[in-house]
């Protein structure tokens, strides 16, 4: 049985390195820029200050902070002409320009030139000061230098970023105007022909066919996914990114808080209900099943046939919400609560897990969501335990047991149940995963403060780490599902774990 | 060079059924190119009416037999049964091929009445279950319905007289504008199909669909959520306000913008079938695909030359890095352009992906190493198990919902998010299927007559194979449409202006007083998928016998 186990454990690795990697894969191609998200979500907004020193000082920070300074992957797979240290480039945009630049021209050293020509262009742009430059001139009109300044300004963002012929043309065009024409920016002009230099070196020193060799680059463990699976690995405890094998998933978005203090209790209330419910199927649907199957082909049986075909074919999100215009509605039944999963007037946070008045207070909350999550699982289960136990009664040894004297009660309960049961087993595997998914449409319709709710309003939200958290958490927590299904099924049939 | 083929086809057997072949192909390619594509020149036409012809030679050079007659009824009906067909399946393209398939059904021998097939014994016995009969002719009934929904519910009536013009506005596109001119006064008025109320118009003569609402028509009279038995108001073209005619009445109730129920409900019929079908179709073709390898050639069967091997895996490296990581930007503009343009860039890499792939293979023939060239089989088998099982071990709502949110919001993205994630059902069964089938006479004796590992699959093994495919395939389409309405329930991934059912569900969601916003939508899901599980049922039972308990 020990060897099954970790027989079973090992098989669980590569699907554990799958789901990371799609996680990883989701989360870095999720719109957007993190550290701006970041700065977004710490309150640090503002055009303005998008450019100043000590906003980019922290930028850098945080990007150092997240390890967003880092290569993606332990290796990567480019062409020749593409520079293995791109990712250092801060600016998303500006980085996916340069990838860009170097697919077309396929010269690094070209493009290099040409981007720190227009950086210097864009840092004297920047040191301009129109104060001290109309004081020294007063035939300025201060108004229109200042509109021509962000001109400029605007134009080298454009050319920074944006690698489309046309506007490049129409971006150079406007610089030309703008800053030859104009006689008081006079720092400028000598930089900008250096960039137009530089631009016109590209298309000379062309050399495209250098993207078509392939080459692969390796950084080692020093990369992003690395980090943000095992965190800093060497130092154990002082460090403050743990990676997501202890448990740190990084900061939502939305407030700058640990997704880990706000995800572990949401992830208690559903797993709570998910397995609850799924206990609760299995309950109702032995007895049916076995029921059913004794009664093979009787007016009962297709009754309850059709019945739960019905039940499976509902979806659950009309059920949930139908039940709430019939039982949670002041116009119809008000019945049980609308929305929740406690009175916060009433609700006693000292109570414990199993006191008397807890469950009271909150049963009638977890009513018509523990209708939704159950029936359509209880359908399900239903009618495998019926197939299963219709083909366990016409094996051999029921008929011995049958003929030996046995009573029939002691025939189904004693020697039919115990192998019907197998198929019903090995479906907890499909069934759970189902119910943790089918959690979020449920949990949003009651308005229940799980992991389902959360995960909703994060895509509402734009909340990319956090939806990826629920994403890695639950795909874990399914593959412990799997886990319980896999040792269930080798208790109650000893042969699988001989195998 | 292709009436050099048409001479080689023709032989004196069959020199008549080809004659009449041709001629009826010509007629039709005439009417359709003039029709459908409106090209005028004649050099288009005569390239179409060429290319048709050639087809239908080839596939009337199939008929075997000479006694029987092909070319009376059968092939009309056949012809015009295929044009309907492609006609509903997918309008403009559809009528070319439809007729040519069924041509070619046509043209097949047929076989005697009192032969047992297994199509027929299972058609028998999926005949007999009257629920999923009656299941199957609603599935009809709902597909008839998404066709014809904009002749169904539409605000643009079918006919209509104004001020002396006549106009067929539901049969033309929404955005065309019509200047009227008044005949006394001189005024001209702009009518914009789309826009325009024909209710409140003066009109001398209309004819209206039998619901005179679309979808996005909003209904300001009645915007506030208006009950369908409750009061409905309309104000006629003189400008009173009085109760609604029988004929504007929201049968099933208004949203609370003003937009017809029923009218949403008929046209969101169109985006659940189409969710189902397309979703299960790129997962099928997955599914079959890796399934059948896998069943076949299991971990041992698939055996090729050390150097071959190593080659192929070289072939694909290469393959990917020319076709997408070299394509990347090639790719992206395709799609930001149009997405057929970003089609055909990504089909061309595909493309070249298979080619530089097949080049490696070949490249490894002329490699004669002894170490390299012996043969070491590639574990396929485990490989797809593999894959299976650990795509079944994410739950699937939650990976499409995280997949979606990080997306742009379109129906294609969910459509081909479902159909990649759904293929493992469909590959677990193609895969038993071939276990089972491999060891059968005929594929032994198809191998042992050297016919190629791809014959036998796809033409011998496959066909018989596909059964059970089929059941998991109409299961699928019920948890596609499951998965798309429960999408639209919560707001992500479809657009705001695509009305399907899950999306009017939320908006009654929204407003619980609103009941008919719940039940309506709710009972048309329900009966969609309860038709898709009825009838993988049904055929399940039809299908294998055994399993009827």
């Amino acid at each position: 049985m020990l060897k099954y186990t970790l027989k079973r454990l090992l098989a669980f690795i590569p699907m554990i390195i799958v789901i990371s990697l799609i996680a990883f894969i989701i989360s870095i191609n999720a719109p957007g820029d993190p550290v701006e998200s970041l700065t977004k979500a710490a309150g640090n907004e503002g055009g303005a200050e998008k450019q100043s020193g000590t906003a980019k000082k922290d930028k850098q920070k945080l990007r150092k902070k997240w390890g967003l300074d880092l290569p993606l992957f332990y290796f990567s797979v480019s062409d020749m002409a593409s520079c293995d240290t791109l990712y250092k480039v801060q600016d998303r945009d500006q980085r996916q320009n340069l990838e860009s630049l170097i697919h077309e021209f396929g010269n690094w050293v070209a493009v290099d030139n040409y981007y720190k020509s227009l950086l210097n262009l864009q840092k004297e742009q920047q040191n301009i000061n129109i104060e001290s430059m109309c004081e020294q001139d007063t035939t300025l009109d201060k108004n229109k230098v200042n509109e021509d300044l962000n001109q400029i300004g605007f134009n080298i963002v454009g050319l920074l970023e944006e690698n489309k012929k046309e506007l490049v043309d129409d971006k150079f065009k406007n610089l030309d105007k703008l800053i030859s024409s104009d006689t008081y920016f006079p720092s400028l002009v000598s930089l900008h022909n250096n960039v137009k230099f530089n631009h016109k070196l590209l298309f000379i020193k062309e050399t495209n066919w250098k993207t078509y060799i392939p080459s692969i680059n390796w950084y080692g463990i020093n990369s992003q996914y690395h980090w943000w699976v095992f965190g800093d690995f060497f130092h154990w405890e002082e460090t403050e990114r743990k990676g997501i094998i202890r448990g740190d998933f990084g900061v939502s978005y939305k407030d700058s808080q640990p997704i880990k203090n706000k995800i572990w209790n949401k992830v208690g209330i559903s797993f709570t209900l998910s397995l609850l419910s799924i206990l609760i199927a299995y309950l109702i649907s032995i007895p049916i099943g076995i029921y059913s199957a004794y009664k093979k082909n009787s007016k009962t049986d297709k009754g309850i046939s059709i019945v739960l075909f019905m039940l499976y074919s509902l979806p659950s999100f009309f059920v949930g919400t139908v039940l709430l215009l019939f039982f949670a509605n002041p116009d119809t039944l008000l019945w049980f609560p609308e929305s929740g999963i406690k009175d916060p007037l009433n609700y006693n946070p000292d109570w414990s897990i199993f006191n008397w008045e807890r469950i009271q207070h909150q049963l009638p909350y977890l009513v018509l969501p523990l209708i939704t999550y159950t029936y359509g699982s209880f359908a399900f289960l239903s009618r495998i335990m019926r197939v299963g136990m219709i083909e366990v009664v016409s094996q051999d040894y029921i008929r011995t047991a049958r003929a030996k004297g046995l009573s029939e009660k002691k025939v189904i309960l004693k020697h039919a149940l115990r192998n019907s049961l197998l198929p019903i087993i090995t479906v907890f595997a499909a069934i759970f995963p189902m119910s943790v998914g089918g959690s979020i449409i449920i949990e949003v319709i009651f308005s229940i403060p799980g992991m389902g709710t959360e995960m909703f309003n994060a895509i509402l939200n734009y909340d990319y780490p956090m939806i990826t958290a629920f994403f890695t958490l639950i795909g874990f927590l399914t593959m412990i599902g799997y886990l319980v299904a896999d040792l269930l099924y080798a208790v109650v049939d000893p042969r699988i774990s001989f195998k | 060079m292709i009436i050099k083929f048409i001479n080689t086809q023709i032989n004196k057997e069959n020199k008549t059924d080809i004659i009449k072949a041709s001629i009826l192909t010509l007629i039709y390619a005439l009417f359709f190119s003039t029709i459908y594509i409106g090209e005028t020149s004649i050099f288009y036409i005569s390239m179409f009416c060429i290319l048709s012809v050639s087809l239908s030679v080839l596939i009337a050079s199939n008929i075997k037999s000479k006694k029987e007659v092909y070319f009376r009824f059968s092939l009309i009906k056949k012809l015009i049964v295929g044009f309907i067909l492609g006609w509903i399946m997918w309008p403009g393209f559809g009528e070319l091929v439809g007729p040519i398939i069924g041509f070619y059904v046509s043209s097949k021998k047929r076989t005697d009445k009192n032969n047992f097939s297994f199509q027929k014994y299972a058609w028998n016995q999926f005949k007999k279950n009257k629920i999923a009969l009656f299941s199957l002719y609603l599935l009809v009934t709902l597909i008839l319905i998404a066709r014809f929904a904009p002749l169904i519910a539409n605000n643009q009536p079918l006919y209509a007289v104004y001020k002396g013009v006549t106009m067929y506005p539901a049969f033309e596109d929404k955005k065309t504008t019509v200047e009227i001119k008044d005949p006394k006064t001189g005024e001209i008025e702009k009518l914009q199909f789309d826009i325009t109320d024909w209710r409140k118009l003066n009109l001398e003569s209309i004819i209206y669909t039998p619901i005179p609402y679309s979808p996005s028509f909003l209904d300001k009279e009645n915007n506030d959520y208006v009950s369908p038995n409750g009061k409905q108001e309309f104000t006629n073209h003189k400008g009173e306000l009085i109760d609604s005619p029988t004929i504007f009445r929201h049968h099933l109730g208004t949203d609370g913008k003003g937009a017809d129920l029923l009218s949403g409900l008929i046209h969101g019929t169109r985006i659940a079938l189409k969710v189902g079908l397309i979703s299960m179709g790129i997962a099928s073709f997955i599914g079959i695909i890796l399934g059948s390898f896998a069943g076949f050639f299991g971990d041992r069967d698939l055996k090729m030359r050390r150097v071959k091997y190593y080659m192929t895996l070289m072939g694909l490296f290469f393959g990917f890095f020319y076709g997408f990581g070299q394509r990347k930007y090639a790719i992206s503009d395709g799609f930001s352009q149009s997405t057929s343009e970003g089609m055909i860039e990504f089909s061309i890499s595909i493309l070249i992906i298979l080619g530089i792939t097949y080049i490696f293979r070949l490249s490894s023939r002329l490699i004669t190493n002894k170490w390299l060239s012996t043969e070491i089989s590639v574990p396929i088998d485990s490989m797809v198990s593999r894959g299976i099982e650990i795509l079944n071990s994410i739950p699937r709502l939650i990976l499409i919902i995280t997949v979606t949110a990080i997306m742009d919001r379109s129906l294609t993205i969910i459509m081909v998010i479902i159909g990649i994630t759904g293929w493992t059902g469909i590959a677990r069964f193609t895969r038993a299927e071939f276990l089972r089938i491999k060891s059968l006479e005929y594929v032994q004796a198809s191998k042992s007559l050297g016919f190629s590992s791809f014959r036998t699959i796809f033409k011998h093994a496959l066909p018989n194979a596909l059964a059970p495919v089929f059941v998991s395939i109409a299961f699928g389409i019920a948890s596609a449409i499951l998965i798309e309405s429960g999408l639209s329930f919560l707001g992500i991934g479809v657009p705001d202006d695509v009305v399907t059912w899950g999306a009017l569900l939320n908006l009654g969601r929204g407003n619980i007083e609103a009941w008919w916003l719940i039940i309506f939508p709710g009972i048309a899901i329900f009966i969609t998928i309860t038709i898709y599980n009825m009838i993988a049922e049904a055929s399940r039972d039809a299908l294998d016998p055994k399993l009827k308990s």
